[in-house]
């Protein structure tokens, strides 16, 4: 199939439509706002479901009516309104639906501005809901990877039962680049054993997460999470380059990764082994292959555009195996390629006899 | 002749597990009712409130999802775009409805989703144990309003229905009470209106019932429904305040 | 034969059946239900009752389960 040339956010809404999803709800927040803008042309066009809702809060818990009759449905927000969404958030981890969550992040705390940022790395993973559960969290670095994930997203969600969370950026919904709009690769997944459809020839199906039994709650939360441990064995996705011969390892998430690729290929050229590694799958987080790599890499440099809220899970991956850094800013200023190296320069512990 | 039997579309062998005198009883036992008539039971999907509201699913035989406080009518509406051709309906109390949900309740009104919902109205937050609510009348004692609502204090109450049927999407809209046999065939006669305007995609269906609390009224039943007859109707007058199936 | 069947399992001795019957059919009984409050019973020694199910209509717990006129 041939390359368009694609905004980063409409890539998103046509890849929701190739993957069949049914329903759209949504309300406007830059810099997201484009997702919603093309569906309300396209998902009536098609005969779907598409709701301007009152508020963020709505249209979370409208996904979550449209998902719980068995169709695939989304909405798409930013940093403060995904914040209004949580509580949604974990009713659909308990009920087990099938919620798709576009999170494109902008500056926060509070109401900061529309610039990038990628401050909701802990929203997004550790939930910002109440109780113990888990959502998965695709983090996509190029306009092809919010096809794919997009993809992805729907796949998982179904597959597991799971709220997934499409966790974007400002930088990558604003910019354009050439991606391949392919077909959606997965199999659909039968959900006529779970999915409201009317109590006929069989009694009335509850999606709750109301128990008044202590005994019961504690087995539903067991049972989640074996179905958590089961998805951190399965799906657990990730990106490297270079790590083979590497004494320094540059990790960064989303949109961040172009430049810790970038300031590795410099950092070569003036004779360091660097290599670089982006988790795809933020939870289930990779910890594994990062505690693999400790073994030989003893210097980390997370590179990101927050106050090193993924640092926090690299340093507990490699439980003390390497030495790791944080390397960012909080918000707007892009960590451009030369400051990358620079900081991998100044980080202690490296030799710097060969530059 | 069999002049009265258990609705079909009430689960078997269940028993309400509601206070004495509660009128949620009644109430989703006309909903059973009308489903049965309306043959809708098997293809109803209802989105739960939180509230003494939410147990409607361990008595209605119908698929269920629980919503967030607040969220039924948003969740009902994802419910009515994805399955369009579904009966939808939701059972919210009043806090619920009026109170933490109004933004969803005001809105599917105003979209006028084909969607019916029967809101409870018993002037407290009832499950909690009785505090000050979005219809608490002036003067009445809650556990939050220990000397009686007071207008300078705590403002007035909201009329749900009044204020639903000035929304341009809704079809039918009236306040009915249950205090007594009379009251609950009228009644009856509402919800079953609000059923029809869905099923005939006019709009928004919605009944406020006016229902008794005597757990946290410390009223026994009996003179619960006499206080809805005599006090809180002069507050909400009963009646139907909007009717699209007029003339049709 | 008009009857009235009252399950005492779901009678909370709400007494609003009391209250809804026209012809004072259903009456207290001596004997304490589940709230510790006496039950209801039918009792249509005199033949009074007609059927009309207002009791059953104004019953919240659903504990008359069946009238027939």
């Amino acid at each position: 199939m041939e390359k368009v040339l694609l905004k980063g956010n409409y890539a998103i809404a046509k890849a929701a439509i190739k993957a069949g999803c049914s329903c759209y709800f949504g309300y406007p927040i830059t810099p997201q706002t484009e997702i919603g803008e093309y569906l309300s042309e396209a998902m009536p066009a098609l005969g779907r479901g598409y709701v301007c809702a009152e508020s963020e809060v709505a249209a979370i818990n409208m996904v979550m009516g449209a998902v719980a009759t068995g169709v695939k449905a989304m909405t798409s927000s930013s940093s403060c309104a995904i914040g209004l969404m949580q509580e949604t958030m974990s009713y659909a981890a308990s009920d087990e639906l099938p919620v798709v969550l576009i999170s494109v992040m902008r500056a926060g705390p509070g109401l900061g501005y529309i610039y990038p940022a990628q401050g909701d790395y802990n929203q997004a993973v550790t939930g910002g809901g109440n109780g113990d559960y888990r959502t998965i969290v695709l983090s996509p670095s190029t306009v092809q990877d919010s096809i794919d994930l997009t993809y992805k997203a729907f796949y998982l969600a179904q597959k597991y039962r799971n709220p997934v969370i499409l966790l974007s950026d400002g930088f990558l919904g604003q910019m354009m680049e050439p991606a391949v709009l392919h077909d959606y690769p997965y199999d659909e997944i039968d959900n006529s054993s779970w999915a409201l459809t009317g109590a006929k020839d069989r009694g009335a199906r509850q999606i709750r997460s109301l128990e008044v039994n202590q005994e019961k709650q504690n087995a539903h939360v067991y049972k989640l999470f074996e179905k958590y441990a089961l998805i951190e064995k399965e799906e657990v996705s990730y990106e490297e380059e270079n790590t083979l011969d590497a004494d320094i390892l540059l990790v960064a998430f989303g949109s961040m990764t172009r430049n810790i690729k970038a300031a590795a290929r410099k950092l070569r050229e003036k004779g360091l082994k660097v290599g670089t590694f982006r988790p795809v799958t933020l939870w289930p987080f990779p910890s594994k292959r990062l505690l693999e790599l400790s073994e030989t890499i003893k210097n980390i440099l997370v590179v990101e555009m927050n106050m090193g809220q993924m640092t926090k899970d690299v340093k507990l991956a490699v439980n003390g195996n390497a030495k790791v850094y944080h390397f960012g800013r909080p918000t707007g200023k892009w960590v451009n390629v030369d400051e990358i190296v620079q900081a991998t320069l100044n980080l202690g512990g490296v030799s710097y006899a060969n530059i | 002749m069999q002049t009265f039997s258990i609705p079909k579309s009430l689960k078997e062998n269940m028993i309400y597990t509601f206070c004495p005198g509660c009128d949620h009883g009644v109430a989703i036992r006309l909903i059973a009712e009308l489903l049965d008539e309306f043959g809708l039971k098997e293809n109803a999907l209802t989105a739960a409130s939180v509230g003494c509201s939410v147990f409607l699913y361990n008595f209605l035989d119908v698929d269920c999802v629980e919503a967030p406080h607040g969220r039924a009518l948003a969740c009902a509406t994802g419910i009515k775009r994805a399955q369009p051709d579904k009966f939808v309906f939701t059972y919210q109390g009043d806090g619920d409805f009026a109170s933490i949900g109004l933004a969803e309740s005001t809105h599917a009104a105003a979209r006028g989703e084909a969607i019916t919902t029967i809101c409870i109205n018993n002037t407290l937050y009832g499950m909690t144990g009785g505090q000050l609510g979005p219809t608490t009348v002036l003067n009445q004692i809650t556990t939050t309003s220990p000397h009686g609502r007071n207008r300078e204090y705590h403002g007035f109450p909201l009329k749900m229905t009044e204020h639903i049927a000035l929304c341009d999407g809704t079809a039918f809209a009236a306040r009915v009470s249950l205090d007594s046999p009379a009251a609950i065939i009228k009644a009856k006669k509402a919800i079953k209106k609000a059923f029809e305007v869905q099923l005939k995609g006019l709009g928004f269906g919605f009944v406020e019932i006016l229902s008794s609390c005597p757990t946290n009224w410390k009223m026994n039943p009996v003179e619960s429904h006499k206080h809805i007859r005599e006090e809180l109707t002069k507050v909400y007058p009963l009646g139907t305040f909007k009717d699209l199936t007029e003339g049709l | 034969m008009p009857n009235i069947v009252i399950d005492p399992k779901k009678c909370k001795s709400c007494y609003l059946c009391v209250e809804a019957c026209p012809r004072k059919v259903i009456k207290i009984s001596n004997i304490s239900g589940k709230t510790g409050s006496n039950i209801v019973e039918f009792d249509n020694t005199e033949n009074k009752c007609t059927g009309c199910a207002l009791c059953a209509i104004s019953c919240p717990d659903l504990a008359i389960t069946e009238v027939n006129k």
